[in-house]
């Protein structure tokens, strides 16, 4: 078996979530593949919950479709969670608590283990049951004993012996309990690799380019990135948690004007609160990085469900004409990739920046071996601190390529006013006195081509603008954005395994787009799209990008995230 | 107008004319900002004095310092954030009472309790000038403006007040027709290492015919001629709440409180190891140590 899928399953409080986090730890210690997944409700004690942990010897691309393994909490999570077990699912539970009458004569493995009294018995804590159900999942996959010690020691080695200890009674309680035996054999090569989720990845991309500067508002998804830089706080960033996005966007906007590396983040409802300072940072000119985590919409929506519903939205957000730079990173470790570029970019052409994250890519864990840190280097653009000509510094001179010098605070004889209304390159304004004036008809028209002309500029001098194609020779082609990319490969995989021919154009890069290169990449080809919303939003892109219109499409927006068995059920569906 | 000599005005003037019509009450609050900016002896490229939206947030574009002219409402964050990023910085807020009174009052309250070591000098003339004359958040009851033609109906707000309450550590109040008097009180805001607030009135001669200079110089007494106690903020708070109680008759100006309290930079952990701006970049090492936390 190439991969093994777990969910622990139970109510909001019964350590659902450390035990999942802890499962993943142990298995990428011995060298195992992870992608992980949790589902949630807003509520923060009871509710139904539950963590999915897919463990493979081989790259994963998914949390799975299936249950391979149950571990279930309460009753609750054997009704909610049974339609999802595959045949032979075996099923983890405390005979004392629930009952499993539903699942008789079904042909799964089930396996009662009085997990209450193990925990009390170890450690007097009822919560360790999950440690016990733990154990017996380790024996289920074959995964030695040792590796959850080393874990456990790391995470309470200062809390000293005892509760290490207690965590090992519980655990080999599960792992040695009778009838508990190896049912699959998941390799794990010996390679530690990094464990961690796509808020994560970015926060570590976003430090790894300078990023000093993180000003946000809670909101899930996007609230762990503050975590991320409160918690890190004493590594030399700041964190700022204000009283709105309005407050969030405005402040990173004056933290880039005097000159740090700044981002701000938020979900859809924050983001639209967001809107006008988006404007701002385009028309002065200053760098900012955004970080949108979609959620289901609209308004407060399913707030802990995930959707791709909003990239139009980030594509079009606030009044008038400006470039932007919108990128939706297709894995854990491009959101890294694509953080640390996201500063570069800005800086090198003055624009904002949106990195297009969801609930699911924010939240989800996978394995990755190496994230990419070599490759992180830093371009602040055309940042000076020396006026070459004589007179006022022109911070808005006219360039061919669009771009102007840009200078900060400190810097004498560097001195300029960034204004939100129109302005000559000398950032005086040329609207409340002037407008109409033949002159400042002029200087508009000059200064609006001047900052429009950066896209042709970014299009000309950077090659992420076209989405990636793989398996050009296929007879199909699933077409995806963001996070759908994954689920959308492993279906590619399962499809040529039954003798189709798929192959995949996915997106990172929404805006802007080599509109002739893209129109290439896609002409002629059957192309289904795969996207988290309802009206085919990357479809409508590429129609508008290039004329071409994409006739078959999958799309989901019921708050779950894609796999790739899903899709690729899906597709069998479509193309008979 | 507040004297400032030529020679110290040509180094802090960008040549840019103001847009204000003739005898705008923002042309004394210019001069006041110049004029402590001078005594301060503070150079140029180490100001940056931010701005919304509105008639009075154009004033950063006559200095040669660094400006932004940012959104209506929003120059409090703005000016926060470039504070935190570079603490050499001399920060001066400048805005109308529609803009900070109002679409972003709540800025006022959040920017004044975090205690940011900005000035903010808000132009109070009690009327939207630059929308050619609604009713503001301080205008009076009864006020007959655009779009209050009966006689607004609405309370005007207590910004010194709210100011107090929020926690702001310097907390003043000017007049354009005095502006020797308003000058010191912009001086002494951006000396004080802590939130200052400057209310000043400053009448708009365009819109505004009920609030005029002539109505404030019946009114305004000084609080340092009166015996007040700047120290402590229950007499502030009671001198914030005289000119409804006397139904505008007596208007306080001056130095209402002062309090010193630690700043956000000084409390902020990273800003410890200097500037922001100025802190190195992660080396390559120091990112993988990072990522350790993650095997
Ligand atoms: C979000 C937004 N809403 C409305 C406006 C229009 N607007 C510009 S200035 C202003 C009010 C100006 O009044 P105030 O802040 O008191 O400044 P004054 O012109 O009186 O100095 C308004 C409503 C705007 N620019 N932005
Ligand atoms: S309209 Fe009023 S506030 Fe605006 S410049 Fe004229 S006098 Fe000043
Ligand atoms: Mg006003």
């Amino acid at each position: 078996m190439a991969s093994v899928s777990v969910r622990i399953a139970g109510a909001h409080g019964d350590g659902v979530e450390s035990s999942g986090a802890l499962l993943i730890k142990v298995a990428a210690r011995t060298g195992m593949h992870v992608f992980a997944y949790r589902g949630y409700g807003s509520i923060i004690r009871g509710g139904h919950c539950w963590y999915q942990v897919r463990l493979g010897s081989s790259e994963l691309k998914s949390y799975g479709e299936g249950i391979d393994i149950l571990i279930a909490l309460n009753q609750e999570s054997i009704s909610n969670q049974k339609s999802r077990l595959r045949d032979n699912a075996v099923v983890i539970y405390d005979p004392s608590k629930i009952k499993v009458e539903e699942l008789d004569g079904k042909g799964y493995r089930l396996v009662p283990i009085p997990l209450l009294d193990i925990a009390i018995a170890a450690s007097g804590d009822p919560i360790m049951r999950n440690t016990v159900a733990l154990g017996a999942v380790l024996k289920l996959i074959g995964i030695n004993i040792e590796a959850f010690r080393e874990v456990i020691k790391g995470q309470f080695g200062r809390k000293g012996d005892v509760v290490v200890e207690q965590n090992m009674k519980a655990v080999s309680g599960g792992y040695d309990h009778q009838g508990v035996q190896t049912l699959y054999s998941i390799e794990g090569d010996g390679k530690k690799r990094y464990a961690l989720d796509g808020n994560t990845a970015l926060s570590i991309g976003a430090y790894a380019a300078g990023c000093k500067f993180y000003a946000a508002y809670p909101m899930t998804p996007a609230s762990t990135i503050l975590h991320w830089f409160a918690s890190h706080e004493d590594k030399g960033v700041m964190p700022k948690q204000v009283e709105d996005e309005l407050a969030a966007i405005n402040m990173a906007i004056g933290a880039s004007s005097a000159g740090v590396r700044a981002m701000c983040g938020t979900s859809g409802g924050g983001f639209s609160l967001m809107v006008e300072g988006l404007g701002l940072a385009a028309m002065i000119e200053t760098p900012l990085v955004v970080v949108e985590s979609q959620r289901s919409g609209p308004s407060t929506g399913v707030t802990t469900k995930t959707e791709q519903g909003d990239i139009l939205f980030a594509m079009h957000a606030s009044q008038g004409e400006f470039p932007r730079i919108v990128v939706a990173p297709r894995s854990v470790k491009e959101s890294f990739k694509v953080a640390a570029e996201a500063f570069n970019l800005s800086d090198r052409y003055q624009v904002p920046v949106i990195i297009m994250m969801d609930l699911y890519l924010s939240e989800h864990v996978e394995t990755v071996e190496v994230l990419g840190v070599d490759g992180v280097s830093v371009d602040r653009g055309k940042l000076v601190t020396e006026n070459k000509e004589e007179g006022r510094f022109k911070r808005y001179l006219v360039t061919e390529d669009g771009v102007s010098p840009r200078s900060v605070p400190g810097h004498k004889g560097m001195e300029f006013v960034a204004g939100s209304d129109e302005h000559n390159e000398l950032g005086d304004l040329v609207t409340d006195m002037y407008a109409g004036l033949d002159w400042a008809i002029e200087v508009r028209k000059q200064m609006h081509s001047k900052r429009m002309r950066k896209i042709d500029t970014m299009l000309k001098n950077e090659t992420v603008f076209v989405p990636e194609i793989f398996n050009e020779t296929a007879d199909h082609f699933l077409v995806t954005f963001g996070s759908t990319t994954e689920a959308a490969m492993e279906a590619v995989g399962i499809l040529n395994s039954q003798g189709m021919n798929f192959g995949l154009v996915s997106f990172s890069y929404l805006m802007p787009l080599d509109k002739e290169k893209t129109r290439k990449m896609l002409e002629g080809k059957k192309l289904i799209n795969v996207e988290g919303n309802y009206t085919g939003q990357l479809a409508q892109v590429i129609r508008m990008n290039t004329g071409i219109d994409i006739t078959q499409s999958i799309l989901k927006y019921d708050g779950e995230a894609f796999t790739g068995e899903l899709i690729a059920k899906e597709v069998v569906t479509l193309v008979k | 107008m507040a004297e400032v000599s030529t020679a110290a005005k040509q180094v802090l003037t960008s040549g840019v004319k103001p847009i204000w019509c003739p005898g705008c009450g923002d042309y004394s609050v210019q001069a006041g900002i110049m004029k402590a900016l001078t005594d301060l002896g503070i150079e140029r490229e180490n100001v940056l004095i931010v701005s919304g939206i509105g008639c009075s947030s154009s004033m950063p574009h006559p200095f040669s310092t660094f400006g932004v002219h940012s959104l209506h409402g929003r120059l409090l964050p703005v000016a926060a954030g470039a504070k935190l990023a570079n603490d050499e910085l001399t920060v001066i807020g400048a805005g109308g009472d529609g803009d900070g009174y109002g679409i972003g009052v709540g800025h006022l309250v959040h920017n004044a309790r975090r205690n940011v070591d900005i000035t903010y000098v808000v132009m109070n003339n009690e009327i939207y000038g630059l929308t050619t004359g609604q009713t503001s958040p301080t205008s009076l009851f009864g006020a007959k403006t655009k779009s209050t033609p009966f006689g607004s109906i609405e309370n005007p707000e207590n910004p010194i007040g709210i100011a107090l309450a929020a926690g702001a550590t310097y907390v003043a109040r000017a007049f354009s027709g005095d502006p020797m008097h308003m000058a010191q009180m912009i001086k002494m805001g951006i000396q004080h290492k802590g939130f200052s607030i400057i209310d000043v009135f400053s009448p708009c001669v365009t819109f505004n015919h009920t609030n005029t200079y002539d109505w404030f110089r019946q009114r305004v007494y000084k609080l340092e001629q009166a015996g007040h106690d700047a120290t402590s903020i229950s007499a502030a708070m009671a001198k914030s709440l005289e000119t409804e109680a006397t139904n505008w008759e007596k208007i306080p100006i001056g130095l209402f409180y002062r309090v010193e309290k630690p700043t956000y930079s000084a409390l902020d952990m990273t800003l410890q190891k200097g500037p922001l701006v100025k802190q190195p970049f992660p080396t390559k090492q120091q990112v993988m140590d990072i990522l350790e936390e993650y095997k």
